[in-house]
């Protein structure tokens, strides 16, 4: 164990220490000392091959140390996320509930004043989801699909925000394309999280978003007047006209990519 | 905590192969004088701690599969004898088999007698291929060196990634992509089998060894030079021939071979790379036997050359397998790929070279020995190729019983004989 630690303090010798480096040298050291006690069951009795071995195991303390110093302040980071968001919930709903009172009282307007509460709460729930979806985001492929659905969710939730806004503030009588609209921004906001997470055949999800997004986009185009109802439903058909394109141009792409080998032919006909 | 690995893309094609093998790989090397047996427990050991798969235990999880490293005694896997009958010792550590759920991958046995050692090795095909194998035996006999007259720590074997997609790092971006879309089945579909007795539960693994003494090796050298063949060509050619005499295919009949091929040809620096496989299959094909042995070298020849000229030789199958392991369970991908899989019937794997000086102990190089891939089950051969002090050992290893036996040493007969018509021009 001595050689151990000769070995941790040599290499970190001079190295600043903010609390981080001694509780590395002390995960180092007793994860040394049990790998060492591993190899000893197995039978080696010769004590400086052991130190030798085991030594060798851990080639790279500092880069290994910077690795472990990420992971601590990242871990750190979290936990005070942790923190905010649970208090944070709380505090937030009794700021809201104070500032729709004061609000009200103030002003006596209840009826929009009720949107700082419901908006505020929604906004809320979106900050918590986004977190989650960062959280899921960082572990294996496998779970990516709840954290498209919670980006699902939060993009649902930002849209019942802004049409309750537009709504109950703004009192627009055409609030209603707000919907549609959000089901667009759900396909777009799916289609970047499958591109910035490289999910594989992610070419389909674009091809099924874009006819799937074109009736909604032609009903708020309609629905708010910046198209005609006749010839606007040309969006539909326009957009497979785009699926059929972007498949040309991904086969072509992909074309360049196809490997002809020489061996084939020859003894095919054997 | 229980510490886990990942089961790589070979390790499962090569569990699944269990049906076909018994998923050994075999070594015996014969030493003139007495090793120190303490010398390599240590060496084993610190090998074990580099290359924790060999003292894990494989679990066949259903969705999944994975390797559990597991706390071992050296004694369980180095044992010590001093047998009467080298040979025969030999041969019963060589033939046993290793469960993949068993805690240790790799024996070790050593045998004494009047001075001289012979060291046998099996290790399971899951762990690496005989690529990898040979490179274990020569790091194992340079770290042992180094200890006993040194005093230096034998801690210095490859370490890195098991896993199969390495064979691509070394392409480039578009050669990767390239590689990576080779969707392609690529297995035998030859039904020509050697001519073994049909199965039963009597069988017992035997390993068959035929030598081919140096001076014939370098008239096959020679014969090859001429021909613009390689000794593979021309043991390959030795192959088909001794196969339509042995097992009476019509001279007509289409015949393939399938070789094994090692993927490291695609990776320029192996140093970072962990102990592992990467070995595909070529198929060999002759369109008929020919009309005479040296038409047959042709038609070798022609078929091989066509797939070393092949950028991405051996790399056609590997992203069907990966896909079918990817988008199932294990348990279902086996199915799935046991439907599109067809075993080799008839295979040929040479080893190539044991480096003698390599290989030496303590100043001592081997005298005698050879390395040899899995015992197959019938109706599956392969025969094994290796060279020691340029004699080349050929051996076949077959779960069967003495008829087989005397088929496959009718087949080294033919063998001889038609390296002899080879090198007889």
């Amino acid at each position: 164990m001595q050689n151990f630690v000769e070995y941790i303090e040599n290499t970190f010798q001079g190295v600043a220490d903010d609390g981080t480096l001694y509780a590395y040298k002390r995960q180092l050291l007793s994860k040394m000392t049990e790998r060492a006690n591993e190899v000893t069951y197995t039978g080696l009795r010769d004590e400086k091959v052991l130190n030798d071995l085991i030594i060798s195991e851990f080639p790279d303390l500092e880069a290994d140390y910077k690795r472990f110093y990420a992971e601590y302040r990242k871990k750190r980071r979290e936990k005070a996320l942790n923190r905010f968001m649970i208090f944070g919930s709380v505090g937030l709903i009794l700021i809201l509930i104070v500032g729709f009172l004061a609000v009200g009282f103030l002003t006596d307007m209840w009826s929009p004043a009720w949107l700082i509460v419901v908006d505020g709460i929604l906004i809320w729930v979106m900050f918590l989801l986004s977190v989650a979806v960062r959280r899921i985001t960082d572990l294996r492929r496998l779970f990516h699909p709840i954290a498209r659905v919670l980006l699902g969710i939060i993009v649902m939730c930002g849209t019942v925000s802004l049409f309750l806004f537009l709504l109950a503030a703004l009192h627009l009588s055409k609030a209603w394309v707000i919907f549609p609209f959000g089901v667009i921004c759900i396909y777009i906001a799916d289609a970047v999280y499958a591109t910035y997470t490289k999910q594989k055949l992610r070419i389909i999800n674009y091809l099924i978003y874009i006819v799937a997004a074109s009736p909604m986009l032609y009903v708020m185009l309609g629905g708010l007047g910046i198209i005609p109802w006749s010839p606007g439903w040309l969006i539909v058909p326009l957009a497979i006209l785009l699926d059929i394109v972007i498949v040309i141009c991904a086969m072509a792409n992909n074309a360049k990519y196809k490997y002809k080998p020489e061996v084939d032919a020859a003894w095919k006909e054997n | 905590m229980e510490r886990k690995l990942n089961a790589e893309l070979w390790d499962k094609m090569h569990y699944l192969f269990r049906d076909y093998n018994d998923r050994m790989v075999h070594v015996e090397l014969h030493y003139d004088f007495e090793v120190d047996v303490e010398a390599l427990k240590t060496v084993l050991i610190c090998f074990f701690e580099k290359a924790p798969v060999l003292h894990s235990s494989f679990k066949d999880n259903h969705v999944s599969p994975y390797w559990i490293v597991k706390p071992y005694r050296i004694d369980d896997v180095l044992s010590v004898s001093y047998p009467d009958d080298v040979e025969a010792a030999a041969d019963d550590f060589l033939t046993q088999g290793i469960d993949p759920d068993s805690d240790i991958q790799m024996k070790v046995a050593v045998f004494f007698k009047d001075g001289e050692t012979t060291i046998c090795i099996i290790e399971n095909h899951m762990c690496m291929d005989g690529g990898d194998f040979k490179y274990f035996l020569k790091a194992f006999c340079k770290n042992y060196n180094d200890y006993v007259q040194n005093g230096i720590s034998p801690v210095d074997l490859r370490e890195g990634s098991r896993s199969y997609d390495q064979v691509y790092n070394d392409f480039s971006k578009t050669e990767q992509r390239m590689a990576r879309n080779l969707y392609k089945n690529v297995c035998s579909k030859d039904d020509h089998k050697f001519p073994l007795t049909p199965d039963s539960i009597r069988d017992r693994s035997f390993i068959a060894k035929r030598k081919i003494s140096a001076e014939k090796l370098a008239k096959v050298k020679a014969s090859g030079k001429k021909h613009g063949a390689t000794v593979n060509d021309m043991l390959l050619t030795a192959y088909f021939y001794s196969l339509y005499e042995l097992a009476n295919y019509s001279p007509y009949d289409s015949v393939t071979i399938s070789c094994a091929i090692d993927l490291r040809r695609h990776i320029k620096d192996v140093s970072d790379e962990g102990l592992t496989n990467h070995t595909a299959w070529m198929q060999c094909n002759v369109p008929e036997r020919g009309q005479n042995i040296f038409q047959t070298l042709q038609y070798v020849m022609h078929s091989s050359n066509q797939f070393k000229q092949d950028k991405f030789m051996g790399l056609y199958g590997l992203p069907l397998l990966k896909l079918g392991y990817n988008i199932l369970p294990h348990a279902a991908s086996e199915e799935i790929i046991k439907i599109g899989y067809s075993n080799p019937l008839l295979a040929m794997s040479n080893i190539g070279i044991l480096e003698a000086d390599k290989l030496s102990l303590n100043g001592h190089e081997p005298t005698d020995g050879f390395m040899t891939g899995a015992v197959k089950y019938k109706p599956f051969v392969l025969l094994s190729a290796t060279t020691l002090h340029n004699v080349v050992t050929l051996s076949m290893c077959v779960r069967g019983n003495d008829e087989d036996k005397k088929v496959v040493e009718r087949f080294f007969d033919l063998m001889e004989k038609n390296l002899d018509a080879l090198t007889a021009e």
